[in-house]
C-alpha cells in the first residue's frame, strides 16, 4: 500500500447542520486511516458541512487525489451531487492540478454483507435467527431510481445465506415502507438494522417514529439519540424488535474505503 | 507540491498567531491554542491531543452544535497543547476546516470566486427551487446569514457578475493583512446559505 504514499484520499460524507453525530463516523475513518499511513494524506469533505465537496480540493497538497463516497447507495449524492461539486467528470478528472479519481461509494463493496451480519447479530444476541425476520432499511428517494437499490442487493445476498427466517427491504421515503414492518414480516422477532452511514436524524428519530418504537421529539436534536438503542428489545405489535446502530459506524468500513481505492486502481489498469 | 504544514510554519515563524477566534502560542511541550477571550487565564481545561479539536469545536459555550465553525461562537474555558507544527495542522482542520488550504489557494491563485447565481444555477433536487430567489432577497439573506456576528469569514463572491452585495458592510470583504492573523476566507455561498434560500423561496411562495 506504500504506492500510495504520494497520494491523497478524501473521504465525502453527508455530514449535517443538525448534529456532530452525522460527520462523526467520516472523521473517525479519517483518523483510522491516516494512522495506518497508507496516504500520503487524507481529508474529509461534506455536503452539509465544512470542508465543503467545493473546498475540498483546495485543502490536498498532493495532486493525485483518490475520492471515495463514504455513502451506501449508487445513488443520487454519488451520481449527481458529488460529481457536480468536485467537478468530476469520468472516473478521473483534472480539476485545478489535480487528478481526481472517484470511486464507488462504500455501500457497494461486498464487504457490506458480512458488517450487516454481523450487526443484527451483535444487536440481537442468542435469538434464533431462523425465527426472525430481517430488516435492512435504506433511505429510498424518487430523485434517483438507484438509491434504493444498495438495500435490495444486500437483502439479495443474505437471503441467499438461508441464515435468517426472512430478509425484507423496507425505505423511509419509498414501498416497501418501514413503517409497515409489521405486515411485511411473520416471524416472532424482528431486527431492524438501518443501512445508513451515520446515526443521526434518521436512525435517531425518523425510523424510530416509523417503527412506532419512539415518539416524535419537538426539537431540531432527537431526544432519542442514545436512548433509542438502549431500550432493546421492544416488544409491540405482538413480536420482539430489536433495532441497531446505523451500519456505518462498524470499525470494518476503514477496510473497505481502502478496498474501494484499490478496487478503482484494479479497474483502471 | 505544496506543502501546507511547511506554508504554517513559515506563517509562525514570521508572527503569525490568530486564525478565527483561536490564539495559538509557544508551549514548551509544543504549541497550544485556546480561545482568544481567554488569553491570561490560568484555570482552562487542559486537551493534550489534537484529535480533542473536533469535540472542542463541536459544541458552543451553551453545548449546542456548531453547524458552521467559522461562526463566532467557539466555546471558551480550555487549552490545547499540540506537539508539533503538523498536529497544529489537523486541529486546526478541525476548528476552521478548509481555511489554511483556501488561502493558499488564494495565494497561488487557484482559488475561484463563485458568483451566487452560479451556485444556484448548479443546484439539483430539493434545492433547485432556490433559482427563484430574487436579488432583493439575496441581499436580505446575505445580510442575514453572513454578517460579521455570524460568520467571520472574509467573503470573495459576489450576488452575481454585475451585482455586487450592498447588504453588508466593505470590512466583510477585506481580510486582514498583518502577519498576525490567517484570513478565513469564503470564495462561493455555503450549503446554509443555499438552504436559507430554499426556505426564503418557500416562504414567500407560500
Amino acid at each position: 500500500m506504500a504506492k500510495y504514499a504520494n497520494s491523497a484520499l478524501i473521504i465525502a460524507g453527508h455530514g449535517s447542520t443538525l448534529n456532530p453525530d452525522s460527520s462523526a463516523p467520516t472523521w473517525e475513518l479519517a483518523e483510522t486511516i491516516r494512522e495506518r499511513g497508507v496516504f500520503g494524506e487524507v481529508h474529509c469533505a461534506f455536503w452539509k458541512e465544512e470542508p465543503s465537496f467545493r473546498q475540498a480540493l483546495h485543502c490536498v497538497d498532493r495532486s493525485d487525489v483518490y475520492v471515495v463516497p463514504n455513502f451506501i447507495s449508487e445513488g443520487y449524492f454519488t451520481q449527481t451531487v458529488i460529481p457536480r461539486e468536485f467537478g468530476i467528470e469520468g472516473p478521473v478528472t483534472q480539476v485545478g492540478g489535480h487528478s481526481v479519481k472517484y470511486c464507488a461509494p462504500v455501500g457497494s463493496h461486498e464487504r457490506m454483507t458480512p458488517l450487516l451480519l454481523k450487526r443484527a447479530k451483535d444487536v440481537a444476541p442468542g435469538v434464533p435467527t431462523q425465527e426472525t425476520s430481517l430488516f435492512i432499511v435504506g433511505h429510498g428517494t424518487g430523485l434517483n431510481d438507484n438509491s434504493a437499490v444498495a438495500a435490495k442487493r444486500e437483502v439479495a445476498r443474505i437471503r441467499e445465506l438461508g441464515v435468517y427466517g426472512e430478509v425484507i427491504a423496507a425505505y423511509m421515503e419509498e414501498e416497501p415502507l418501514v413503517a409497515q414492518w409489521d405486515q411485511l414480516s411473520t416471524c416472532p422477532n424482528v431486527v431492524v438494522v438501518p443501512f445508513f452511514i451515520a446515526d443521526g436524524l434518521h436512525s435517531y428519530e425518523d425510523i424510530p417514529v416509523l417503527l412506532g418504537i419512539a415518539a416524535e421529539s419537538p426539537g431540531a436534536v432527537s431526544a432519542n439519540a442514545g436512548t433509542v438503542f438502549a431500550r432493546n428489545p421492544y416488544q409491540l405489535r405482538g413480536r420482539t424488535l430489536y433495532y441497531a446502530n446505523s451500519i456505518g459506524t462498524e470499525p470494518g468500513f476503514a477496510d473497505v474505503i481502502l478496498d474501494q481505492v484499490a478496487a478503482f486502481d484494479a479497474a483502471q489498469t | 507540491m505544496r506543502d501546507t504544514t511547511a506554508a504554517l510554519v513559515d506563517w509562525l515563524g514570521q508572527g503569525g498567531r490568530r486564525i478565527g477566534q483561536l490564539a495559538i502560542s509557544p508551549d514548551p511541550a509544543g504549541w497550544e491554542l485556546r480561545h482568544v477571550d481567554d488569553a491570561g487565564r490560568t484555570d482552562l481545561q487542559l486537551h493534550a491531543h489534537w484529535q480533542d479539536a473536533r469535540a472542542l469545536a463541536n459544541l458552543d459555550d451553551a453545548g449546542a452544535y456548531r453547524a458552521l465553525k467559522t461562526a463566532p461562537n467557539l466555546r471558551h474555558g480550555w487549552r490545547l497543547v499540540v506537539a508539533s507544527v503538523e498536529h497544529l495542522r489537523r486541529a486546526l482542520d478541525y476548528f476552521y476546516p478548509a481555511m489554511l488550504g483556501m488561502r493558499l489557494a488564494e495565494q497561488a491563485g487557484a482559488m475561484t470566486a463563485t458568483c451566487l447565481r452560479e451556485t444556484l444555477g448548479r443546484q439539483t433536487g430539493m434545492y433547485r427551487v432556490t433559482q427563484k430567489l430574487t436579488d432583493a432577497q439575496a441581499q436580505e439573506l446575505i445580510l442575514q446569514t453572513c454578517n460579521h456576528c455570524a460568520c467571520l469569514k472574509t467573503m470573495r463572491w459576489q450576488i452575481a457578475d454585475d451585482v455586487p452585495i450592498t447588504s453588508l458592510p466593505v470590512e466583510k470583504f477585506v481580510a486582514a493583512q498583518d502577519a498576525e492573523h490567517w484570513p478565513l476566507l469564503c470564495a462561493e455561498g455555503c450549503n446554509l446559505l443555499v438552504a436559507g434560500a430554499r426556505k426564503v423561496v418557500k416562504g414567500a411562495a407560500e
